[in-house]
Order: structure tokens, then sequence, then C-alpha cells
């Protein structure tokens, strides 16, 4: 039965034949483990239709919907992350085998005559691949990718004459947006793909045409594809997908957050396949000679080159010349990468751009997976509303040339600046650091530790003035009205009976906020400020004698101008009024600017006040605590010194 | 130095291998010379490599473009937004209306449901997504999707011949949804319908197919 029919068919196709051609071609000097890599890199092709046909399934190339669809695709689609993981690292394969292709090619001598076409048509699908990694990068419209692909579109417009023009027709305007995405995506998908194969096509039947180039016709007795060198090719290809498959399911791919126009994305760089280029034209020199000779005709030359091996090696010593240049490009190519990435690994800044784009990528997916799911808008709306991402970005913006959070600018930076002798160094804070302002240590440490709390505003203009010119200030860290009496408390609550009493104080102080409270202790802390006696029998002096606000509900802060107004300690309530005019709680002691609504509108003070006092939930890691590394204020005698005891 | 495409079949130690590897490899050691068994081996392990590395890709793609099959329908979350819709656990959405309110004589009201669309990864909060026709007959509430069974037209209610009409094809029902004319291939769809002691009325909208005499949700 089967036998006729294959008989029927072959009789009216000619499958036979064909077969036969495509399995049984002759292989001199038997099957050799060094003639894989065509066969890995077809291999690879075909997995990146396959994924890719199913990607597209889901895909919706618009800049409200690309980066949503493929937050979808990764997070809610049954195994879309396996899939969208596998694509993205076969491409990554795909660029390493293409570049061993390239070599064994040319160590071989298989790019010399008669097989100089097939050389050709063999760059022309390195130039294809690299295209469609290049335009795949773009297409999650991600701050990575994004901004990876803004560098590569600015390099087009460098191009002599029609730059400006070239640049338009890739991102379908002079702005990057929706026709970006869509030219982008049929590039990807549709036209490269097509020429690509058009071109393998061709690559293939050339060279069947003039069979393979025999590294050792004498090694072996000639052999045959099937099954032979099938079954290395098959290896390999199974050896292949292993190492994708291991990282797809182990490393995954990333998803950083949507792009956003309007914030650069300072660590921008492209994948890693094309990171020699980037540091290539970072090189002074050849930055000096302007953007079109670095990335455009010097590139062109060297490529150049390549294209006229065919033509160098009729020369006498031309392969020799040929094997040479192929590997001092690959040498100069692992060089410029590995610098690339070292320089990057120990650069500050670009670690700290990396840890944020990490920091608002899992917040988004996060905010994404909520209830809320994604607005109309975008998926980038939500991070443009949502404290834990906007208020690290107005806090260094506005709060952190005087104040640091954690010892940080809020985004996880240093502040630095470079001195005279040229060396960077972490600049002295001249105000409070203000990441536990929302904390009970807060407290704790401004009624027994006072000088060091407020110690970094020794190191201000303003404070180094009014020391020479003797006059007094409210808020002096040392020696001042509250520093004395923080004194006279840390020596009261050294004592081990009342330090429960400093609890009870500190919680009563916190509840004040609206926040939830240990409310035996509230209780506690509101009767001592009430004049009970400490556990101690000492009598304290009450905060309520000068603070006279405590615990009163909140009244315009105009009436107390010299001691800070307390009612709804640290509510947003609070918060807003002491940034919108701190002077209404210094009185003329301020030394704090007014935050008008010029400085900070209403939308960016409320979400700098609720990420101050963590009003918003998350599981994202934030950044770390950089206290150790700001230096201390040289005046200030610390706790220690003193002998008082916090915690 | 290649003499060009000469598949040259002397070769091969068997003639017809090209069936037998098209076919597949189970047949490929049948008549073979030299070395049978290797031969077989080889070809074996070719032919299961392949496979492999062909169809993980291909059944992970495959398995991912299932999706709809296996994740259903999309469902809203419950918020805790103040505006969400509010519905029991029966699914039921409470609706505007209350025992009192509507009218005593069983003349219909049409009202608009409102509920969270889901499309994917956009929640689009409290939109209409269709329309009933409820009214009290009795101590009871009974209500119909606006839907016609018939081809899914918009069911009118004829105040004057005191039935529900549809425009399009003129199926009629009467007002307890029972068809009146051989049209449409079954009575209106009844909905789910619950009277919660405050008198507050609850409806649990559901769309079915048309152009059938069953009543199959969708």
């Amino acid at each position: 039965m089967m036998r006729a029919f294959l008989a029927w068919l072959d009789d009216r196709t000619g499958i036979n034949d064909l077969v036969k051609e495509a399995l049984y071609e002759r292989i001199p000097g038997g099957s050799r483990w060094r003639y894989v890599w065509g066969s890995t890199l077809v291999f690879t092709f075909s997995i990146q239709v396959i994924t890719g046909i199913f990607l597209w399934t889901a895909y919706s190339p618009s800049a409200q919907t690309a980066w949503e669809s493929v937050y979808f695709i990764q997070e809610k689609m049954f195994l879309g992350w396996l899939v969208r993981g596998i694509h993205h690292f076969t491409a990554q394969a795909m660029t390493v085998l293409l570049a061993i292709h390239l070599i064994q090619v040319i160590i071989d001598g298989a790019y010399k005559a008669p097989r100089e076409v097939n050389f050709w048509l063999g760059l022309i699908l390195m130039k294809i691949v690299l295209a469609l990694g290049l335009t795949g990068y773009l297409l999650p419209w991600d701050q990575k990718g994004y901004y990876a692909t803004k560098v590569t579109t600015t390099i087009m417009s460098a191009t002599p004459v029609v730059g400006p023009q070239v640049q338009q027709l890739a991102q379908g305007g002079t702005e990057y947006g929706h026709h970006t995405l869509t030219r982008f995506f049929a590039m990807h998908a549709g036209i490269l793909p097509g020429l690509l194969i058009a071109f393998l096509v061709l690559h293939i039947y050339v060279f069947r045409r003039h069979g393979i180039h025999p590294k050792d016709p004498k090694a072996a007795p000639e052999s045959s594809f099937w099954p032979d060198q099938v079954l290395k090719d098959g290896v390999a290809c199974l050896g292949v997908l292993a190492v994708v498959m291991l990282l797809a399911i182990f490393k995954g791919a990333e998803l950083s957050p949507p792009a956003n126009p309007a914030e650069a994305f300072e660590a921008a760089r492209p994948e890693w396949y094309f990171l020699f280029l980037f540091r290539f034209i970072k090189i002074k020199l050849i930055a000096a000679m302007g953007t079109a000779f670095g990335a455009l005709y010097i590139p062109g030359l060297l490529f150049g080159i390549l294209v006229a091996m065919p033509l160098i090696a009729k020369w006498k010593s031309g392969h020799k010349f040929n094997v040479a240049y192929i590997w001092a490009m690959m040498a100069g190519i692992v060089l410029l990468t590995g610098i690339a990435f070292y320089e990057d690994g120990t650069n500050e800044d670009h670690q700290a751009a990396l840890a944020e784009v990490h920091r608002d990528g899992a917040r988004v997916t996060e905010l994404a997976n909520g209830p809320m799911m994604i607005p109309v808008e975008g998926a980038g709306s939500l991070l443009a509303s949502d404290p834990f991402t906007r208020g690290p970005r107005i806090f260094a913006d506005k709060c952190a040339a005087c104040h640091r959070w954690n010892g940080h600018n809020g985004r996880g930076r240093l502040i630095k600046m470079t001195d005279a002798s040229g060396k960077s160094q972490v600049t002295m804070p001249v105000a409070t650091d203000l990441a536990s302002a929302s904390s009970r240590e807060w407290l704790r440490s401004v009624i027994v530790d006072y000088s060091n709390h407020f110690g970094h505003l020794t190191q201000s203009r303003w404070y180094k003035a009014a020391k020479e010119a003797g006059e007094e200030e409210y808020i002096d860290p040392i020696g001042g009205e509250m520093a004395s009496a923080s004194e006279a408390y840390a020596e009261l609550f050294a004592k081990a009976e009342n330090k429960k009493d400093l609890d009870a104080i500190v919680e009563h102080l916190y509840s004040l906020s609206g926040r939830k409270a240990d409310e035996t202790l509230v209780e506690r802390g509101g009767a001592i400020l009430g004049g009970e006696p400490l556990a101690s029998g000492d009598e304290m002096a009450s905060c309520l004698d000068c603070h006279d606000t405590i615990g009163s509900d909140y009244a315009s802060p105009e009436e107390a101008p010299y001691y800070p107004d307390l009612a709804e300690y640290m509510s947003k309530k609070w918060l807003k009024a002491f940034i919108r005019d701190p002077s209404k709680f210094y009185g003329d002691k301020n030394q704090m600017p007014a935050y008008d609504h010029d400085a900070i509108d209403d939308r960016d003070l409320d979400l700098l006040v609720r990420w101050m006092i963590s009003d918003y939930q998350t599981e994202v890691h934030d950044y770390p605590s950089r206290l150790k590394d700001v230096p201390k204020p040289p005046e200030v005698p610390t706790a220690a010194d003193k002998g008082a005891a916090t915690e | 130095m290649s003499e060009n495409k000469t598949p040259d079949d002397g070769t091969q130690p068997e003639n017809e291998a090209p069936e037998t590897a098209a076919s597949s490899s189970e047949t490929a050691s049948t008549e073979s010379g030299d070395q049978p068994r290797r031969n077989f081996m080889v070809e074996f392990f070719a032919a299961a490599i392949g496979l492999i590395v062909g169809v993980v890709p291909a059944i992970t793609g495959g398995l991912f473009f299932l999706h709809p099959l296996f994740k259903g329908k999309h469902e809203a979350e419950a918020s805790a937004r103040p505006d969400a819709p509010v519905k029991d656990e029966g699914g039921r959405l409470k609706t505007t209306v209350t025992l009192e309110s509507l009218p005593d004589d069983g003349t219909p009201l049409q009202l608009k449901m409102l509920d969270d669309i889901v499309d994917a990864w956009n929640l689009f909060p409290n939109q209409e997504i269709g329309s009933i026709w409820i009214r009290k007959v009795g101590e009871q509430v009974i209500a119909f999707n606006t839907i016609c069974p018939h081809l899914g037209c918009a069911v009118e209610h004829r105040a004057a011949k005191g039935d529900f009409y549809c425009p399009c094809h003129l199926s009629s029902f009467d007002l307890d949804g029972g068809k009146q004319n051989e049209i449409p291939p079954r009575g209106m769809d009844a909905l789910d319908v619950a009277v919660k002691d405050d008198g507050t009325v609850w409806v649990k909208y559901e769309k079915f197919r048309g152009a059938i005499s069953e009543k199959v949700s969708i």
C-alpha cells in the first residue's frame, strides 16, 4: 500500500530523486564534526521561525500594547516565558554560530574559487541575521531595547547625504512611536526572514553545486550526508538546543520596564554581540573622527576586506593573510567586548542605572499583576503614578542636594564630587538622612541622640556662618535647646527600668500620624507626656512643654512658629505642610527652602510623601543602604561618646 | 576540485535507501549491505535526534498557542476599587432596581448591565456589557437577555401589544419570554435573578448561543 503510494507520488513529482539528492550528498573523506556549523545555523533559524510565529500570535505592535503584550506572554500565557526565552537565546546562539561558521569556512579555505559566490551569499545572510537581532531587540518596547535601538537609528542618521531620511524611514517618522514598531515588526517578522529564506536557498543550492569542501579527502572513506553526517549535525543541534533551553529556563529573557521617552536610560547598551561596535566608536581617536567614520566607514572597510577575501586568496600568501585577518578581527571583537563589559561592570553609575531599571521592571510587573491590571494608556502610566517608583526620582531631583536617603540620593546612587586633586569623593550631606523619617527609630534618635541625628546640619554653610557670627540656632545640634534636652533624656533613658517608657513615648509620637501602634504603649506614652513620672521615679521635662501641639487635631502650623508643630507628626498632611513651607515650623531660623506649587506640584508632592512614609505595598527589593559610605560630620559627638542608651 | 553533484548510487550500500530514509529509519536495516548493525544504529540515532530537536521547539510553541483552551475566560479578580461592580458569590451583579421600584403591573423595564471587562492585559472598569428586560411578577422578579435567541438582534417591548418583539426577523415573545411564533428557535433567554432581603435585585448576566433550540451559555 505505502510502497504503491510512494511509487505513484514519485511518478508524479520525482520526489525520490529529490530526497536522494538531499540525503545522499557525497562527503569525500567522511563525515566530520567540523562540518556541523552550517546545519546548526539552519536549525537555529528554524527554531526562530517556529517560536517567532507563535510569539506573533500574541504580540501587538504599538506603543501602548507592545510591552503589555510581551508582559502578558511572559507572565500570564501558558509557557510564554519559555517560548520567549527560547527565541531570545536562540537569537544570541545564532550570532555565535555565525562567527564559528565564518571562521571555519575561512581557515578551511572553503571560501576560495569556485565557492566565492557562496561565500558572499553567506556574508549577506550574516547581515540579515544581525539585522534580525537588531530589529527584534526593539519589539518589547522596554527601556533597554528602546534606548539601545535609539543609538542605532541615530547612527543611521550619520549616513552621508541621506542620513536623516534613512533614519526617518526606519523609524516611520522623526520620532519613535507606533510606526517605529509596525515598521520594525514588518522587517523582523516579514521582510528579513523572507530575504533570509531566499538567500538561504541560494546558499544551499550553490553549496550543493560545488559539494562540501573536504578538509582532508583522504582522511577516511567517502561517506554520505545520511546518516553519518546527519547524526553529527543532529548531535550538534541537540547541544545547541540544550544550551538554549538551559538559558531559557534558568536565566530567562528579561523584560525591562516599558519604554519611557521622558526618561533616558543611562545604561543604554546594544545586545552583547554588538557591544564591540559600541565600544569601538567610543575609542577617543575614533570618536574624534566623527560618528560616520567610526560607526559606518571603518566597519564598512573591515567588512569590505572580508568580502574581498576570495580575491585576496588568489595572491601568494593571500589565504594566510585572510586567516590571520579573521583571527585578528575576532580577537579585536573579543577584546573590545571584554573591555566594554569590564568598564560597565566597574562603573558605579552604570550599575546604579541597571539596578534602577531592574527595580522598575520588577515593580511594573508587580503592579500589572495587581487587580487593576494595565490601563489603556499603557503600563508606563502604572509607574508614573506609583510612589515607590516616582518618590525616589522626585527626592533625587528636589531633596538630595542636602538630604540623603539611606546614604544615597534616593535612586541608589552616592552623591560625589571631584575634589581639587581630581579624586572623586562622597559629598558630605548638609541635612538629615530621611530614610528613617517615618520610623520609630527616627523618633527614638531625636529624643536621645539629637546631636547625632541632626549632626549633618553642622556641615552646612548657613550653620558655619551663624556660628562665626555668634548667632544662636534653635536647631543647633551642638548645644542647642533641644540638643541639651536630648542629652538629659539620654541620661534618663539609659536607666534600664526606663527602657519601656522610652518605647512608650516613641510609640505615642509614632501614633500621631494615625499609623497602627501598640495601644498600651501609646497610652503610657501619653501619660508620661502628661506629667507622670518615669519608672525610675524621675520626672521628665515633657515634650509638651515646648511642642504644645502634640495630640491636637492638625491645625494651621502658624500657631507655633518656634517649636516645630507636632500635631499629626509625620502624617501625609504634616509632611506636605512642612515641605510646602518649613518656616511655619521653624520660624525665622528655618533654612530649608519652601517648595511651593512652582517648585513641586500637588501630584509629585503626594507621590514623594507617600514614598517617604512607605504608603505602598511591594515585594520588590529596594536599593541597599549606603549609610556606611557617607562621611560623618567631624564635630559631632556620637551617642557612643556620650554613653547614651540608644538602640 | 569536486566534480559537481553526482549522487553516486554505486557507493551506497543500499539502492532503495531513499524510500527507507523518506519513510523512517525502522526499515533501513532490512536489506543493508556491509555493516547492517552499525548502519542501523547510526540511522536510528540520526533520526531520533533529528526528531527531538525538531519536536522540542514545536511542542513548546504549540502548547503556548493552546493557551486559550487552558485558561478559558478571563475574569477580573475581585477588586478593592471603590467603584468596582458588586457581585454576589453566584456571580450575580447588583442592579439599580429593587423589588419596590419595579412596576407592580408587570411592565418590563430595560436595564443596562455594567461590569469590568478584562481583555488580556487590560481592565476596562464598569463597561456596559449588555442589557436586560426585567419585570415583576407577583413577588417574583424575572429577567431576560435582550439579545434575540434567533439571530442576535435586540428584542424590543411592544407596550401596545403587550409582548416582546424583534424588529429584524419578526420574532415575538410573550412577557414571560415564551415564543409566540416559529421564527425564533427557543424562548427568550431567562437570566438568574435573586431578590435579597433588603429588596435589591441581583442578576447574573450571561449570553447564549443563537439560532439553536437549546440554551447554551457562552
